[in-house]
């Protein structure tokens, strides 16, 4: 059992609060994303695992065991860091071999080992070269190689592609699944780029401004996002938003436009007031179909994205977009039937943002 | 505007630029002829700028007849043990000015700056009564002290800007990777800091081989003199002024820094190129 727990972990620096109140638990094996807008403490919480930041409160255990007095060279953990960190003073084989040397594995040991992750990695060739000698790519994977060599038993990986072109990035992605799933270790990877976490993560958690948003696997969280935040950050384009009032016999109202919401279950708990409770309907840009029991909306803006088109709507004063297929002949100023996707609808509490669905 | 052509133009700054480097070499290279004149040579009119003979009998004289060498060894050690001593310092608290944050960090770094702004000779009689009172007068310790406490602020605020180029995360990888602070500090930021530190080395050094007036105020006897105060002893002691051994002295003197100097900025040169990988 390697999990690792975080129990009301807070960390503040003057009068930020990095970090407040996290309770996270991370099975063994787990690849886990922390995902969340840059400064939202995503960063620090990671730190803190490694041991190089304490916690103001809270605890962190580690298989079960509390970590929070020990340094970081005690902890059985791995980092990789965004700008990778090499020593650049050391060659290829040094930086790989150097988590080795710290635990004093005999020379033989170390060059069998030095082998393995090499082969695994391809860096055959590149084991005498400086750092700076190498690719950003290459560079990558020597990060990858170092923390790997010493078998920890948990990952903590810090935006480690976001120094890669788009191409690379989607090579590495792919890679780091597939080295995931060979050497199953529990994995915490943070990242700002909702596309890696989605693709690679068996959970993801969901941070802003050093809070727990939602805690679960990406297609719930896409799905059904805990709140207005969370639906607002997953999902490209973004999900739209109407605010109106929700009245106790289901009817939505913004301005002259009617929903009827009445196929939605709410959450227990909440119940509209007769005369209309205020909400922020969200739709999603795939949850919006053109047909003639729609009503009249407005194009606005065409962006022509290859494969589908962004397209946005002046819709009873709201604007909305929507992803639309390529061939739909569309051009601005045209007049089409829009017809929000009842059942995929989102419903959120306007003050303090959460979901309001049922499921 | 008129057109200067391109060889005249560099013409004239060749010119200028050789100029200039004549007028500060030539009392070097008085020095050095001066020393191998014999004493008959050195008052002729017209001078001759080339000695008509050579002679090292100066050399041998101050070799062999003056404390010269017991000079020289106390400047070595001066030079030695400040440097020593400041970079040791220097180091460990640029580092720790760098990387951790405590309450009044930002205060003592001005506060250290501030010492360096006071002239010495404000320094000097407050540290001589001081070495009294310790008993240290006259110690060659007592000069290492004395040039530490002026040599230590700019050391300190130039390994400062060093090491905040090191990227904090090189550190955090080592203690991620197994060592404790210190060793990452020994593993990781002395190699990224080396060029810092040897040219602050290299300017410790120079500050105290050159250092004159706190060598004349606490050390009054010939046996811990420097060079410095100890060949200018040479001049004032005797009646009829050698200046051939005394320009035999400087020479001697130079020849040190000269070669340190040499030998080192070809390290410097290649340390700077050697900066850490950025991302």
């Amino acid at each position: 059992m390697s999990g690792l727990t975080l129990t009301s972990v807070t960390k503040v620096f003057g009068s930020t609060t990095a970090v407040d109140r996290l309770d996270l638990s991370i099975g063994a094996n787990e690849f886990v994303s922390i995902l969340g807008p840059s400064g939202c403490g995503k960063t620090t919480l990671l730190r803190m695992l490694a041991g190089l930041e304490q916690p103001d409160s809270g605890e962190i255990s580690i298989a079960g065991k509390v970590v929070n007095d020990l340094p970081p060279s005690r902890r059985d953990i791995a980092m990789v860091f965004q700008t990778y960190a090499l020593y650049p003073h050391m060659t290829v084989a040094g930086n790989i071999e150097y988590p080795l040397r710290k635990r004093g594995l005999s020379k033989a040991a170390r060059k069998e080992k030095l082998k393995q992750a090499a082969e695994l990695l391809q860096l055959g060739e590149l084991l005498l070269r400086k750092p700076r000698e190498l690719s950003g790519g290459q560079q990558q994977r020597v990060a990858l190689g170092r923390a790997m060599v010493r078998d920890p038993q948990i990952f903590l990986l810090d935006e480690p592609l976001s120094n890669l072109d788009a191409k690379l990035r989607a090579h590495m992605r792919a890679e780091l699944i597939q080295l995931q799933r060979r050497i199953g270790r529990t994995m915490v990877y943070v990242t700002h780029d909702q596309l890696e976490a989605m693709t690679m993560s068996n959970r993801i958690a969901v941070i802003r401004n050093g809070r727990l948003q939602q805690f679960a696997p990406p297609q719930e969280v896409y799905d059904k996002p805990a709140n207005e935040f969370v639906a607002g950050f997953i999902g490209t384009p973004p999900m739209n938003f109407i605010d109106g009032v929700l009245a106790a016999d289901g009817s939505f109202k913004h301005g002259e436009l009617r929903l009827d919401l009445g196929a939605l279950q709410l959450t227990q708990g909440f119940q509209p007031a007769a005369d209309g409770t205020p909400v922020r309907l969200g739709v999603r840009p795939e949850s919006l179909c053109f047909d003639d029991d729609g009503q009249n909306a407005r194009v606005t803006v065409i962006e022509p994205v290859g494969h589908e088109l962004i397209v946005m709507f002046d819709y009873f004063g709201v604007e909305l977009t929507a992803r639309v297929a390529p061939n739909c002949g569309w051009s601005v100023d045209d007049e089409v039937r829009l017809r929000p996707v009842i059942d995929q609808l989102h419903i959120f509490d306007p003050d303090d943002g959460r979901r309001l669905n049922a499921d | 505007m008129h057109y200067i052509p391109r060889w005249l133009r560099r013409g004239l700054f060749n010119l200028f630029a050789w100029t200039v480097i004549l007028l500060i070499v030539l009392p070097l290279v008085w020095m050095i002829t001066t020393s191998i004149k014999p004493q008959s040579e050195l008052f002729l009119i017209p001078p001759a700028f080339f000695p008509e003979e050579v002679t090292f009998e100066h050399y041998r004289r101050l070799l062999t007849e003056t404390p010269f060498l017991t000079y020289l060894r106390n400047s070595v050690i001066l030079a030695g043990g400040t440097t020593v001593l400041v970079i040791v310092v220097a180091t460990l608290g640029a580092h720790s000015l760098v990387r951790f944050s405590y309450p009044g960090r930002e205060t003592i770094a001005g506060a250290v700056l501030f010492t360096y702004l006071l002239p010495s000779v404000v320094l000097v009689i407050p540290l001589y009564f001081l070495m009294a009172a310790l008993g240290l007068v006259n110690s060659l310790f007592s000069l290492v002290i004395a040039y530490t406490s002026f040599a230590l602020p700019f050391a300190l605020w130039l390994l400062r800007s060093f090491m905040s180029a090191i990227p904090p995360d090189l550190e955090a990888a080592a203690m991620v990777d197994g060592a404790s602070r210190f060793r990452a500090f020994i593993d990781v930021i002395l190699p990224q800091a080396a060029p810092g530190i040897i040219s602050t080395a290299l300017f410790t050094a120079i500050l105290a081989w050159n250092e004159y007036l706190f060598a004349l105020v606490l050390i009054n006897s010939d046996a811990s003199r420097p060079l410095t105060t100890g060949v200018m002893n040479m001049l004032v002691t005797s009646f009829n002024i050698e200046w051939s051994l005394l320009m035999a002295a400087s020479v001697m003197m130079s020849v040190p820094l000269l070669v340190v100097f040499v030998f080192l900025q070809k390290y410097l040169t290649r340390g700077f190129g050697a900066g850490a990988v950025k991302g």
